[in-house]
């Protein structure tokens, strides 16, 4: 083992527990918001040429990927404005609400519509699979986009917890969610799009439809979940309706033909039917009961009719039958025609009950039908589909920041809580253990904390954390802190949002960090002006000493001119700081001290002993500098033409040298940098210019 | 659940023993076992790459760990030796041509090495504690804000709650402090634990500056009874956003416990306080424990080599959420 200490101090082996512990090799940090860097040393091996990296670790945010981090982050400032939008109105609602204490007011209602919809438009457009094409009668299934288990998950919240306006028509809307959805399923189990799928892939192939046995299956199954377009049109593929068979097959193809129109003329309760879907709209439950019965006696009628006798293609008659057996409820043929417990429950919804609504009532059809097609490792949706049903908002929200992360978790949640008062306490029950904020404000801070990791998305961060009552700002001033000063523009942005937010110390904060970074890195303008801003007196009074002292030492014209545009930058009326009106004035007294140039000029020799009186009257200028500013006016206290000094004046100037010298006693008074005699050399000129001045007085 | 989602953010110099990242995560200082102390800096916040901006060569002694002073005092680190001083080293310039680092000031303290150097921020001033050998607490006051230059030692002191006790033999290995992270009115308080042969002064306790009467004062031992004697490895204390609570972590051969501390005291002027959890997980030492920006997630790592991160669920247990280990 090497040794880690080369020069100096005691050798301290790194293999050995004695003495000093062993270095650590590895050391972490939270960068912004919740990625963490981990350095990882390879400090045993100091020989080789490695000497470890930095990396950086993020929390598993949750998702499989099927988004990528350039999406989300899309989805992420999209969602902002509906976000804000929801808690606005909500806000106004809540103050509203004082006088009528109804917090499911149908406004409320309506503006959850508009947020869910808002945010389900962000996540993607909707990719109906089972529009039929008319157009392409090889096509049953549209090939799109693959559609996303995000949206799929959302809109599933929306159905059951904001759509309470159409909750009579919800296993219609189930049907519907399936049809858009079912492929996502398809990763882990068989379904019903599969089986579209692969018939539409082989069906070139195949000379006489109704021979073949797959011909039949996909429409059982496309039946029995509800897909009456693809039904149709697959039935109408029937060889029968071939212009040269029909005079053959006439009864089959009237059978064929009774049993699709049948299909087309389904009755469906659901608020509209879009144009080109199969069946027959209802509103109203009566309406849809008195046609459901007439549809099913039609069904019965036909299922019964003396017709298949003289049906002599035995497939056509089987398959047939089999459909009706569907369209009449049989479970059985159900089962047999689904590929999964999802689309079993969907069936059920059509065809035997139609009028489920409850949500404990689905709950239990649900069950039944997990028993009759089990699965070993369901999937994430139908996790989600289940806690909806058993009403376990816990299991939602678990599942849905297991499977899709914080930004679900954070906007799904105002799905979670309309018209629920059990998920309104959950979500909204303070709790000790978590500080005392709610699990809703919780998983608001988690996104927020998770937005904070990007440079990219971290400005959208003060939205949600403005909407937690009680931590946000606290993170929000934390967050702020950590963005770096020396940009100006990232700067100006940072104080945007503390001015926002109100948080004046955090901003008067990040501008002394500012000030501090700037001054010290040689740019004293800037550094001077953020300090200013943040109206750090403390500071700046330290920097107006720094500078008597650079004054005190030495005020030869050079050092003069360094600092002569420092003390224009410090504006004497935004800073109390006394020590930087002495560095005004004695700006302007080295300024008409240079003026005087050859010595012959009276009035630039009178305004340079004003100045001098300005600043010896002046209580602000330090005691040590009265010295070196007599020592400077040596020229003008021993002007040729005249005295420029009044009697008044050059007594004044003596007490001040009698002060000096009574000060020189004290322990703590600064000597100035002079030569020996200069205070000799001032007392024989303010002496001579006295005896002048009474002279000529 | 582990943690899959990592990339490299940049090569560290050979002999690198020790890394430090400022306020922003813009600049790493990394110090090495010849005394050199290199600057890593991203220019632009929204990249992730990173080169060296400055090496300079410190001390003659190696470098054992690097430690940022709060942004408020510019851009400077104190500097841990192999040789047991410390120093504290600045980037700055007249000009912004004349601009790097350079060293202010260096502590040596004789035959007793430091352990362990925090900053702590009050409105006014900036306070330095630095830990011993000899298990003394040294506690600094920066005199001018521009300068780093001048520092008054405000107090010393043991680890130990009776402060009539000193303990003159004491030998410490290591030691860890952490102040209460935020800043704000509040009087300043840290917390502080030893992992030395003198159990007294081993367990962790929070330091609270008494302004009225310019002392530091023991408001809390963070141990059970039966286990102060335990040597503290590691203690962090969690950024309080707004919880009516302290949360502070501390490492000892048991694990990892979690306190609640009260943010009232009581009669006797103690804090109250609770251990919520003890989490075990960690084979050997714990060496650094990390609060997130938060307080809602601690990462921790120690001698086995595992990053591991711990979070409280929503009925307030406290258990591993996640795990890192490097695979290279």
């Amino acid at each position: 083992m090497p040794e880690t200490a080369p020069a100096g101090g005691e050798v301290v082996p790194m293999s050995s527990g004695h003495g000093q512990p062993l270095a650590p090799r590895l050391s972490i940090c939270w960068s912004r918001g919740n990625s963490l860097r981990v350095s990882l040393f390879s400090l045993a091996s100091f020989e080789d040429e490695a000497g470890g990296e930095v990396v950086e670790v993020k929390l598993c945010d949750g998702g499989d990927g099927e988004i990528s981090n350039a999406q989300w982050r899309t989805i992420a400032y999209d969602s902002v404005s509906p976000f804000a939008m929801l808690q606005n109105r909500r806000n106004s609602m809540s103050s509203f609400s004082n006088i009528n204490p109804s917090p499911y007011h149908l406004e409320c209602w309506e503006y959850m519509m508009d947020y869910s919809k808002d945010i389900n438009v962000l996540l993607g457009n909707k990719k109906s699979s089972v529009d039929s094409l008319i157009e392409d009668p090889d096509i049953f299934l549209k090939k799109t986009e693959e559609p996303t288990c995000l949206k799929a998950a959302w809109e599933l919240m929306e159905m059951f917890y904001v759509n309470k306006l159409s909750q009579a028509w919800l296993p219609e809307r189930i049907v519907d969610w399936l049809a858009d959805y079912d492929r996502l399923f398809a990763a882990l189990h068989g379904t019903v799009h599969m089986k579209v799928m692969n018939f539409q892939n082989v069906h070139n192939d195949i000379e006489v439809y109704e021979d073949d046995l797959r011909y039949w299956d996909v429409i059982e199954s496309a039946l029995a979940v509800g897909w009456l377009e693809i039904v149709v049109k697959m039935l109408r593929r029937h060889g029968s309706y071939q212009l040269d068979q029909l005079s053959n097959r006439e009864t089959e193809n009237g059978l064929v033909e009774a049993v699709a129109l049948l299909i087309s003329k389904m009755p469906r309760m659901r608020s509209e039917l879009e144009p080109g879907r199969l069946g027959e709209c209802y509103k109203a439950k009566p309406d849809f009961i008195k046609a459901w019965d007439k549809w099913r006696g039609q069904i019965t009628k036909l299922d019964s009719c003396a017709f298949w006798i003289q049906c002599h293609h035995g497939q056509t008659r089987e398959g047939l039958k089999k459909l009706l057996q569907i369209l009449l409820g049989n479970t059985n043929s159900l089962l047999a025609a689904t590929t999964n417990w999802l689309e079993l429950c969907v069936s059920h919804l059509i065809y035997i009950r139609p009028f489920t609504v409850g949500l404990e009532s689905m709950y239990n059809l649900a069950q039944n039908c997990i028993q009759l097609k089990p699965m070993s490792s369901p999937h994430k949706l139908m996790n989600i589909i289940i806690g909806i049903l058993g009403e376990n908002t816990e299991v939602v929200l678990a599942e849905c920041s297991k499977e899709f992360g914080p930004w679900m978790v954070a906007h799904a949640i105002e799905l979670l809580t309309v018209g629920s008062n059990e998920a309104e306490s959950l979500l909204h029950e303070e709790r000790y253990n978590l500080g005392e904020i709610s699990l809703e404000e919780l998983h608001r801070l988690a996104y927020a904390q998770v937005l904070s990791s990007h440079a990219l998305t971290w400005q959208i961060a003060p939205v949600y954390l403005s909407s937690c009552m009680k931590h946000g700002m606290g993170l929000l001033e934390i967050l702020l802190y950590k963005q770096p000063v020396q940009l100006k523009e990232l700067l100006l942005k940072n104080l945007e949002i503390c001015r926002l937010y109100d948080l004046d110390d955090c901003s008067s904060n990040i501008m002394k960090m500012a000030g501090v970074y700037h001054w010290k890195h040689g740019r004293k303008g800037s550094g001077i002006y953020w300090l200013q801003q943040a109206r750090d007196e403390f500071r700046l009074n330290k920097i107006a000493q720094q500078l008597f002292a650079s004054v005190g030492k030495s005020i030869s014209d050079e050092s003069f001119k360094q600092w002569e545009g420092l003390i224009g930058l410090l504006d004497s009326e935004s800073n109390a700081a006394g020590g930087f009106e002495f560095l005004h004035k004695y700006r302007d007294f080295k300024r008409s001290l240079q003026q005087i140039g050859d010595g012959k000029n009276d009035i630039a020799a009178q305004k340079a002993i004003d100045s001098l009186m300005l600043l010896m009257r002046n209580t602000s200028t330090p005691q040590r500098f009265w010295l070196p500013l007599l020592n400077d006016s040596l020229k003008l206290l021993n002007w040729q033409h005249r005295p420029l000094l009044s009697v008044s004046n050059t007594n004044l100037l003596l007490n001040k040298l009698q002060e000096l010298s009574s000060a020189r006693l004290h322990p703590g008074f600064v000597k100035p940098d002079l030569p020996a005699e200069a205070l000799n050399s001032v007392r024989l000129a303010l002496a001579t210019n006295l005896g002048r001045a009474i002279l000529e007085e | 659940m582990d943690c899959k989602t990592y990339k490299s953010v940049l090569k560290l110099d050979k002999g690198t023993a020790c890394t430090a990242w400022n306020y922003c995560g813009q600049r790493l200082a990394a110090g090495t076992v010849d005394g050199t102390l290199a600057v890593f800096d991203s220019t632009d916040p929204a990249s992730s790459s990173f080169r060296c901006s400055s090496r300079v060569k410190v001390h003659k002694a190696g470098i054992l760990k690097v430690v940022w002073v709060p942004p408020e005092y510019g851009d400077a680190v104190a500097c841990i030796f192999y040789d047991g001083g410390f120093s504290i080293c600045e980037e700055a310039g007249e000009d912004s041509h004349s601009v790097q680092w350079k060293l202010c000031e260096f502590f040596n303290r004789g035959s007793s090495k430091v352990l362990d150097i925090q900053f702590g921020v009050s409105p006014t001033s900036l306070k330095m504690v630095s830990t011993y050998s000899d298990g003394y607490i040294q506690v600094y006051e920066l005199s001018n804000p521009l300068e780093l230059k001048n520092w008054q030692l405000q107090a010393e002191f043991q680890n130990v709650i009776d402060s009539i006790s000193t303990f003159r033999k004491a030998s410490c290995l290591s030691a860890s402090i952490s102040w209460n992270p935020m800043r704000g009115g509040q009087e300043l308080s840290f917390i502080m634990g030893f992992n030395s042969d003198t159990p007294q002064l081993n367990s962790s306790k929070v330091w609270e500056f008494d302004g009225a009467h310019q002392r530091w004062l023991p408001v809390a031992e963070l141990a059970l009874p039966e286990e102060r004697g335990d040597r503290v490895y590691s203690a962090a204390w969690a950024p309080n956003i707004g919880r009516p609570y302290e949360l502070i972590a501390v490492a000892t051969e048991r694990g990892i416990a979690i306190w609640h501390i009260g943010l009232n005291p009581d009669l006797d002027g103690r804090l109250p306080m609770e251990r919520v959890a003890l989490l075990s997980g960690h084979e050997g030492e714990v060496w650094q424990m990390e609060w997130d920006m938060s307080g809602m997630t601690l990462a921790t790592t120690g001698s086995d080599g595992v990053v591991r991160f711990w979070q409280s669920n929503s009925n307030g247990v406290w258990q591993g959420q996640a795990t890192f280990v490097h695979t290279s």
